[in-house]
């Protein structure tokens, strides 16, 4: 049985999802940290041969990991690790701020592993990652500094040892 | 904390004013639905064009924190031009 907190949050994600003018309004209610400065990297290597990983906030994970936590209103600052050797059907959505039923038919247009798979079959990049991260993006109250002091850090650390050359961003 | 650790980056952001906030290097912003940041299901060459933006972002972009507007006008837009071998030459990028 889904807790009340979770439906409701289902529901209005699923409203605002209808409804681009309400989006709108909500995200004119919700302010987010202001960041300090801008962190910044230049590109080294030409594309064609880089390594490129992707980063989502889009609430993806494999089948038989922990389901990000929906039930704390702060949100769950923890990441999973994604293994894009196993079929896309390996992978699904948790998360209940935002309507996924479209990613849940196609992953790609939050988790483009398929065309990354075939901008490397084409030699666009130099090799998509094994390893990939999911975050779920409600991270809010005392989750942030846990996100920011530990898992951001430990994910930037698995990717380096990995040796990504590029991350690909994507929101939910 | 990625960029720090000596990988750079680049996003994709659906609310332009949460990105301005939060500043992270190079964004593409897309005047899209929540949930949708590379289009709309099964749309392939939607989900390339954007995938083109970001990769294009991700080189030309020397001011950290730029946000660059895709312009792409949901379904109002014309992919066609994103197949494999149109959008070869266009991410043929250098740093």
């Amino acid at each position: 049985m889904i807790e009340p907190a979770r439906l409701k949050n289902r529901f209005i994600a699923r409203i605002l999802g209808k409804f681009p003018f309400l989006e709108k309004i909500f995200t004119s209610l919700y302010y987010p940290e202001e960041s300090e400065g801008v962190p910044w990297t230049p590109v080294k290597k030409p594309l064609k041969e880089s390594k490129i990983a992707i980063v989502t906030t889009a609430g993806v994970h494999h089948r038989d990991q922990t389901p990000f936590d929906m039930t704390d209103p702060d949100g769950d600052p923890s990441y999973r690790i994604l293994d894009v050797r196993k079929p896309i059907g390996d992978f699904v959505i948790t998360h209940d701020y935002y309507d996924h039923t479209d990613a849940d038919r196609d992953l790609n247009i939050v988790f483009p592993v398929d065309r990354l798979r075939e901008f490397e079959e084409a030699s666009i990049i130099g090799r998509l990652a094994d390893t990939h991260y999911g975050f779920m993006g409600h991270v809010a109250g005392r989750h942030i500094d846990t996100l920011v002091r530990k898992k951001a850090p430990e994910v930037a650390g698995m990717l380096k040892s990995d040796g990504v050359d590029a991350v690909l961003l994507t929101p939910a | 904390m990625i960029e720090r650790a000596g990988i750079p980056t680049a996003g994709i952001t659906i609310v332009r004013k949460y990105t301005e906030k939060i500043k992270p290097p190079r964004s593409v912003f897309l005047r899209w639905p929540f949930g949708h940041p590379l289009g709309e299901p099964f749309m392939i060459e939607q989900q390339r064009a954007v995938l083109t933006e970001v990769f294009k972002a991700l080189y030309s972009v020397t001011m950290p924190g730029d946000i660059i507007d895709s312009g792409f006008g949901w379904r109002r837009e014309k992919y066609d031009r994103y197949s494999i071998s149109g959008v070869k030459e266009e991410l043929d990028l250098q740093p």
